[in-house]
């Protein structure tokens, strides 16, 4: 008879300890960021709230396209997406070329400044390279150089603010442009053309 | 009491990621699109007052000619220039939050493509006009 009138009590307690549990868990796998700033428009705008899934970005090319929490100069957390990957011989102009051929980026808002050519880099084992989506409006590999796997905290999973566009963070597939829009000599196959 | 401040505030992260550009954000400034227009106006003004302002060694039209010359320049300027705020700078957010924003811009164009043709500085204050709305619009956008 006692017990049953601790009953309701007692399971008030054991779902708090649960909830409790399971906010500290996920606060081992996950952690919320406030977006500051415009340079990954338009798939994050100024003010997003976000939810970012700890550890570092997968081997190989499930990392390209993922948005990722960078630990950036100055100890600043940065939301920037992969664009380089170890391997990749990477060339940034106004469009980013690896190993020859320029990627088709659907996400990327306006135009690239041109004077951000910084030569091909052959990314080592433990380089991954970041940008921004809004190219002309973004400091990122460009400006510090490739990021070290540990540098990366998390990789973006949820958008959970405004509620209007929330939603699981897609990760854009690396794509290649059609050989058409290849640009003169950077293929190497037909020096005649262009 | 409001309901989505009070929710977004419970909700609200402490981590702040920047998703940022350390170029001075004064990459992007109306005052470059309204300088442009300033241009275009003097020219028209001097186009319209050629007479106190030709030199010796030219003639009226000729001054003429060069004041519509370089008008002609400027008001594709001050085009480059909105465009780059309007696509680089406004975001979606932003035009939610300023519904005019759209038609501003397509005001100021279109003016800009007027200064072309005309050789009225009354026009070229209607392009100024449209601007000083966009920048008092982007300067709200930094405030916030």
């Amino acid at each position: 008879m006692r017990t049953a009138r601790w009953r309701p009590l007692l399971a008030a307690l054991g779902g708090l300890a649960a909830g409790s549990a399971l906010l500290g868990l996920s606060r081992r796998w996950l952690f919320p960021v406030a977006v500051a700033g415009e340079s990954m428009t338009p798939a994050f705008e100024d003010g997003d709230y976000v939810l970012v899934r700890r550890g570092h970005p997968p081997r190989g090319d499930a990392a390209t396209g993922l948005v990722v929490c960078v630990r950036g100069p100055e100890d600043r957390l940065l939301l920037k997406r992969i664009v380089g990957i170890p391997g990749d011989s990477l060339r940034i102009g106004d469009r980013v070329f690896v190993g020859g051929h320029p990627l088709l980026e659907p996400y990327v808002r306006g135009e690239a400044p041109a004077e951000s050519f910084r030569g091909v880099r052959l990314l080592h084992d433990d380089e991954y390279v970041v940008l921004g989506d809004h190219r002309a409006a973004s400091t990122d590999s460009r400006d510090f150089g490739p990021v070290r796997p540990e540098q990366i905290e998390g990789i973006a999973w949820l958008r959970y603010w405004p509620p209007e566009r929330a939603g699981l963070v897609r990760r854009e597939a690396r794509r290649f442009a059609p050989p058409e829009g290849e640009t003169a000599g950077e293929s190497g196959d037909s020096p005649m053309e262009g | 009491m409001q309901i989505r401040p009070f929710i977004e505030r419970l909700v609200r992260p402490q981590t702040t990621a920047y998703a940022h550009c350390d170029l001075p954000c004064g990459v992007y400034d109306p005052a470059q699109a309204r300088i442009e227009a300033e241009s275009v106006k003097a020219c028209q003004t001097r186009y319209q007052d050629a007479a106190n302002f030709h030199g010796a060694n030219q003639t009226l039209e000729e001054y003429r000619g060069r004041a519509i010359a370089i008008k002609e320049q400027r008001a594709d300027m001050v085009k480059h220039h909105l465009w780059v705020l309007w696509t680089d700078y406004f975001t979606a957010a932003h035009a939610e939050k300023f519904p005019e924003l759209h038609q501003l811009f397509w005001t100021a164009t279109k003016e800009a493509g007027a200064a072309k043709k005309s050789q009225d500085p009354a026009q070229g204050q209607k392009l100024l006009d449209a601007i000083a709305e966009i920048d008092r619009i982007f300067w709200e956008t930094k405030k916030a």
